[in-house]
């Protein structure tokens, strides 16, 4: 994502004048600095829902004294239904961090509309390619580049809702497949009613629901696209604003899905690997087995999941929220995620509706 | 009185040039944007070309599940209106259960073939 990309409309005018001034004090304030300089580096995509901007921080004195390179992440033009604010996005950071996973340091949130007006934080600046078709341009598979990003989710996925600091993400699902099909059905309202792919997607997830295992705290859009890679080796992984609390095979679901093989759908981690790459690697930090079945059943919520926040996209421009043509053509991807949902339920068709649960609970029993 | 050329026409020729003669010449800070106008008017051209199409291939794939002859004479407002209606049938029975123990089958292929029909608008590339 840290890649400037021309979709980005040209900046707010988020740091300038009294803005800065404000930012430059309440740091100084933060960091017990004397003196803290602002100097703004230019946008950073992935903005369709955050506002990234890249900044060096000058810090006379305190414990940051010193020159940071850092990202400024703010609250973009609005917010969609499956994201959390930017201060959730902070204590998740945090929390991912202190667990040993290669996320970008935060250093400092705040929540005071004085400042900047929107809720924002600040992190380390993580080097690295991060486009998807960059990323899956490579010849050869990737598969040390698989296994440790399978070993990242699974320090991640070390963090339950008991880790101390995380109040702010609310209560943890008893049932993450219900809650997930509860939601879905908000999303998606009426469409549900006039689409019959989504019809039955949605009648699968609720057919063959599994019964509730382990909750841990998900990044939910753990994908490629949303980490860096530099010299063929992880540098970060970012975009955290979908983060809760879900079952964790949500997370390996998601990575694997075909919406993210970008260049390679032979790939299926990822585009970048093999699954086994990465379930190995995930399995040798998470503490626990990778269960395919219950990968299955959230491939298929990954789907719809995306298919959802698609459709949302395309409704914030079409409703006119928010004009881009970037929204309008990631409305128009439906048919493109839909096909790709009938193409996994048609590769699982062995295990479809009841044995994909009867299967989960054995291998969770 | 229909002007010429028509809105498909200027649509077309609008796409063809703008891909063979400015995208060529697009800094690159502005080539993310460019690509994006020149997919969206592809997408309007092949939509104002073969929405009727669509339309009919889609009331083929639901004729697969309720058997109704797919009515060539429909076009337009109307089409879509049958196609919306099949649809909706198809989203409360899959809703009630209808589908759970049997005519899955029969129910992918009609799935997959609507896709497919509205693929080939939004992204034929991806019909693989």
């Amino acid at each position: 994502m840290h890649v400037v990309k021309a979709s980005d409309q040209s900046p707010p005018s988020l740091l300038s004048g009294d803005n800065r001034v404000r930012l430059e004090q309440w740091l100084a304030a933060q960091a017990d600095a004397s003196r803290v300089t602002v100097t703004e580096d230019g946008r950073l995509g992935g903005g369709a829902i955050s506002l990234n901007l890249a900044v060096t921080l000058d810090v006379d004195g305190g414990p940051l004294t010193g020159r940071h390179a850092c990202v400024l992440r703010a609250e973009g033009g609005g917010r969609i239904s499956a994201s959390i604010g930017k201060l959730r996005e902070f204590v998740v950071l945090r929390a991912a961090f202190a667990a040993g996973v290669m996320a970008p340091e935060p250093l400092l949130g705040c929540d005071d509309p004085a400042v900047l007006g929107h809720d924002f934080y600040i992190m380390r600046r993580a080097e690295g390619l991060g486009a998807g078709h960059a990323v899956t341009r490579s010849e050869v598979a990737q598969p040390e580049l698989a296994r440790e990003l399978g070993r990242q989710l699974g320090l991640l996925h070390r963090i339950t809702p008991e880790t101390e600091g995380l109040d702010r993400l609310g209560e943890a699902p008893d049932c993450p497949a219900q809650e997930t099909l509860a939601q879905f059905r908000r999303w998606f309202g009426e469409l549900a009613r006039r689409d019959p792919v989504i019809a039955w997607g949605l009648r699968w997830l609720e057919v063959n629901a599994p019964l509730p295992g382990a909750v841990v705290l998900c990044h939910r859009d753990f994908r490629t696209g949303n980490y860096l890679v530099k010299d063929g080796a992880l540098t970060a992984i970012l975009d955290w604003e979908f983060s809760g609390f879900s079952d964790p095979m949500e997370d390996l679901g998601w990575f694997c899905a075909r919406s993210w093989r970008f260049r390679r759908p032979d790939r299926e981690a990822g585009g970048i690997a093999d699954r086994a790459d990465f379930y190995a690697g995930y399995e040798e930090t998470s503490g626990r087995r990778v269960d395919p079945a219950r990968v299955a059943y959230w491939e298929t919520a990954a789907y719809l999941r995306w298919a959802a926040i698609a459709v949302e996209q395309g409704l914030r421009h079409s409703s006119g929220a928010e004009r881009s043509l970037e929204l309008a053509l990631t409305g128009r991807m439906l048919p493109e995620i839909e096909m790709d949902m009938l193409r996994h339920l048609r590769a699982i068709g062995g295990m479809a509706v009841d044995s994909v649960a009867s299967g989960a609970v054995e291998k969770v029993a | 009185m229909r002007a010429n050329p028509d809105a498909r026409g200027l649509l077309e020729i609008a796409a063809t040039t703008f891909r063979a003669d400015v995208l060529p010449h697009v800094a690159p800070e502005a080539r993310f944007a460019a690509l994006m106008v020149a997919n969206a008017l592809e997408i309007a051209e092949r939509e104002l070309k073969g929405l009727d199409a669509a339309g009919h291939s889609m009331l083929g794939a639901l004729s697969l599940l309720y058997g109704e002859d797919a009515d060539d004479a429909l076009s337009g407002e109307d089409l879509r209106k049958r196609v919306e209606a099949l649809q909706h049938r198809l989203c409360i029975e899959i809703a009630a259960g209808d589908f759970d123990n049997e005519g899955q089958d029969v129910l992918m292929d009609s799935l997959e073939a609507i896709v497919e029909a509205r693929l080939g608008i939004s992204n034929p590339k991806a019909l693989g």
